[in-house]
């Protein structure tokens, strides 16, 4: 085989290969026909994870809180069942979230699991549940008892419960500390009859091509 | 003696220039093999029906996923200026959870694109710290308008968080106006702001306005055009920023018998300037040296190739006498197998060198968001719930106001316990 041939063969034999991966038209595009639908449990962690407050936080605390609550005196031997109503939880930490979500669930829990040992006032609902009322007063609808008594139920106790959050930025990654805490007050003496809390600690690095 | 061997053909004694041409035709093919960045499907070109937010949409379905972010935010800010909240919002939850999700989320195109052979801009795009702080920025002012101030305050914190691990001390976590809303936002949910107005009143010389709870109208204005990124360095390794300062210096609103001045709190160009180098910028600054590095020794190796390929053949001319004792000069023509092996050898490592330098991406990624402003600037105000008539007005760098940019409005100021959250800008889109 002379020079040329040689440097033909050669030549050619690098170039096929390269030039072939250059023809694969989805070259460096990861899961080109998509990845399909994972279900995950709630309270188990994703592959799409942060620092932030998110569902596996989620469950864990308000489990946690549910349990708590339902093994206080005020509650478990209550000789008549406590009417609770949910105060809005305050978030003094850095991630914006839906706040209501922590209260719902452990709302959700203690009704589902606390055997009727305690009960909630719809507060929520106070405009419709007047307005009702209003129409019946004014014999607009029909009413099942007299609509002048009031029947609207007093709290015994308010549940509500705080976010708060510490962070740092360095070049080393993020670490992010949030507590969680939540308090049954007496309505009636001001006193914290139950407080808890829950602390997650998360740290992470973004890749270097983010720094 | 007689040299009876034929005199080689022209065709052999010049290997140099066919080797030079396989070399050529095999490194088109190489070069266009290795082209590291694919030809996306192509989509359906986007119709355009001149309404901003219907065309962004129609942007964001077409776009790739790694361009996701960066077309979210620019159609939340856009959507934000057309008063279109809901939009705005959506774009904005969802680039923040992206943003979120980021350290365990899109971390392989992130790899990817430290790699020697794929660019920077094939990451996800999540924007650069002062880009991710507006994003924060933006939602918090929504959260505010929905009657949310801790969820607005938890923004301004994600926000300042994020400029916090700037190189320098001097300008870490410096925007006046985050720790500004922090507080008030504390101040408002009857907690104590007072700690972080004092961290924003220490990163200004200007007199910072003291917390009022009872301001139900809060104001923020925004002017001039934001930084923009360009690709320096020899081989665009260097991610700089294009700063130009703003026509428009200062602005204010009246309302009524009232009148709030608004001068610049916080410098978006100055933001980004001040970030310092990136890790990023040393993965570039070393793909750079590897390319130079490779391309040198292509040169080298093609030329010593070339060298190499012309002294295969040497002509050697001496006289011999026939047997008549006639003397003539003969040229002969040796074969050297070393010089050939060396060709060979040089001409792969040349091409082989010249293909990785051509194949390596040094630019840094300058995808931006370039609807963003300048400068930032906030004002309360008391009014009573109801329409008022507004004028806004903004001024050049000589305190004239600038008559194209007037505005006049009417401010519906809400009759309820949330505060009425007014964004006004210079930026039409």
């Amino acid at each position: 085989m002379n020079t040329t041939s040689r440097f033909f063969t050669l030549a050619s034999a690098a170039a096929i290969p390269v030039f072939f991966t250059g023809c694969e038209t989805t070259q460096g595009v990861k899961n080109p026909s998509g990845v399909a639908v994972t279900e995950m449990r709630p309270d188990e962690k994703g592959f799409v994870q942060g620092t932030g407050v998110e569902s596996q936080d989620l469950v864990s605390v308000t489990d946690k809180m549910a349990r708590s609550i339902l093994g206080i005196p005020e509650i478990a031997r209550a000789q008549t069942k406590p009417r609770v109503v949910l105060e809005p939880v305050v978030n003094n930490t850095r991630f914006p979230l839906n706040k209501d979500i922590f209260l719902t669930r452990i709302r959700t829990q203690l009704n589902s699991k606390a055997a009727g040992r305690v009960s909630f006032l719809d507060r929520e609902m106070m405009k419709t549940l007047e307005r009702e009322r209003a129409l019946k007063q004014s014999g607009q609808v029909t009413a099942s008892s007299d609509p002048n008594v009031v029947e609207f139920r007093g709290a015994d106790y308010f549940l509500t419960g705080k976010l708060e959050g510490m962070s740092t930025r360095t070049s080393q990654g993020t670490s992010d500390y949030v507590l969680y805490s939540f308090r049954l007050t007496d309505a009636r003496t001001s006193e914290i009859v139950w407080e808890d809390l829950a602390e997650i600690k998360k740290q992470g690095l973004e890749d270097a091509a983010y720094r | 003696m007689t040299d009876s061997r034929p005199a080689p053909s022209s065709r052999e004694r010049r290997p140099s220039f066919v080797a030079l041409l396989a070399l050529s035709t095999a490194a088109l093919l190489m070069f266009a093999g290795c082209e590291t960045v694919p030809d996306r499907p192509k989509r359906p070109p986007v119709a355009r029906t001149g309404d901003p937010i219907i065309d962004g949409n129609a942007d964001l379905a077409a776009a790739p996923d790694k361009d996701r972010v960066l077309l979210e935010y620019r159609l939340g800010v856009t959507a934000l200026r057309l008063g279109n909240f809901e939009v705005a919002k959506a774009k904005f939850d969802d680039a923040i959870a992206r943003i979120g999700g980021l350290i365990s989320g899109p971390a392989d195109a992130a790899q990817r694109s430290r790699g020697l052979f794929t660019a920077e801009r094939e990451k996800v795009f999540i924007g650069e710290p002062y880009e991710r702080v507006m994003a924060f920025y933006y939602r918090g002012l929504l959260y505010w308008r929905d009657g949310q101030p801790d969820n607005a305050r938890a923004c301004f914190r994600s926000a300042q968080l994020l400029d916090s691990d700037a190189e320098s001390d001097t300008y870490k976590s410096d925007y006046v106006l985050l720790d500004y809303l922090d507080g008030l936002a504390s101040a408002k949910l009857a907690g104590d702001g007072s700690d972080a107005l004092a961290r924003a009143q220490k990163l200004t010389k200007t007199p910072l306005p003291p917390y009022d709870p009872e301001a139900n109208v809060l104001c923020f204005v925004e002017f001039g055009r934001g930084p923009r990124k360009y690709a320096a360095g020899e081989n665009g390794e260097l991610l700089r920023f294009r700063t130009e300062p703003s026509r428009i210096r200062s602005a204010t609103l009246t309302v009524g018998e009232q009148t709030v001045n608004f001068l610049p709190w916080d410098n978006l160009n100055f933001q980004a300037v001040t970030r310092g180098g990136r890790v990023m910028d040393h993965v570039l600054g070393n793909k750079a040296v590897f390319k130079k590095t490779t391309d040198t020794i292509g040169d080298v190796a093609l030329v010593g190739a070339v060298v190499a390929a012309n002294n295969i053949h040497q002509e050697r001319r001496r006289v011999v006498t026939d047997e008549k004792g006639r003397r003539r000069i003969v040229t002969e023509s040796d074969k050297s197998d070393g010089a050939e092996t060396a060709a060979i050898a040089l001409g792969i490592v040349g091409i082989l060198s010249k293909l990785a330098a051509a194949a390596t991406q040094t630019h840094a990624d300058v995808r931006m968001w370039d609807n963003l402003p300048q400068a930032l600037s906030f004002g309360a105000l008391r009014l009573a719930p109801g329409d008022q008539a507004a004028l806004l007005q903004f001024y050049d760098g000589n305190g004239q106001a600038v008559p194209d940019l007037a505005r006049r409005f009417t401010l519906a100021v809400a009759d309820s316990v949330k505060d009425t959250v007014v964004i006004l800008s210079e930026l039409k889109r």
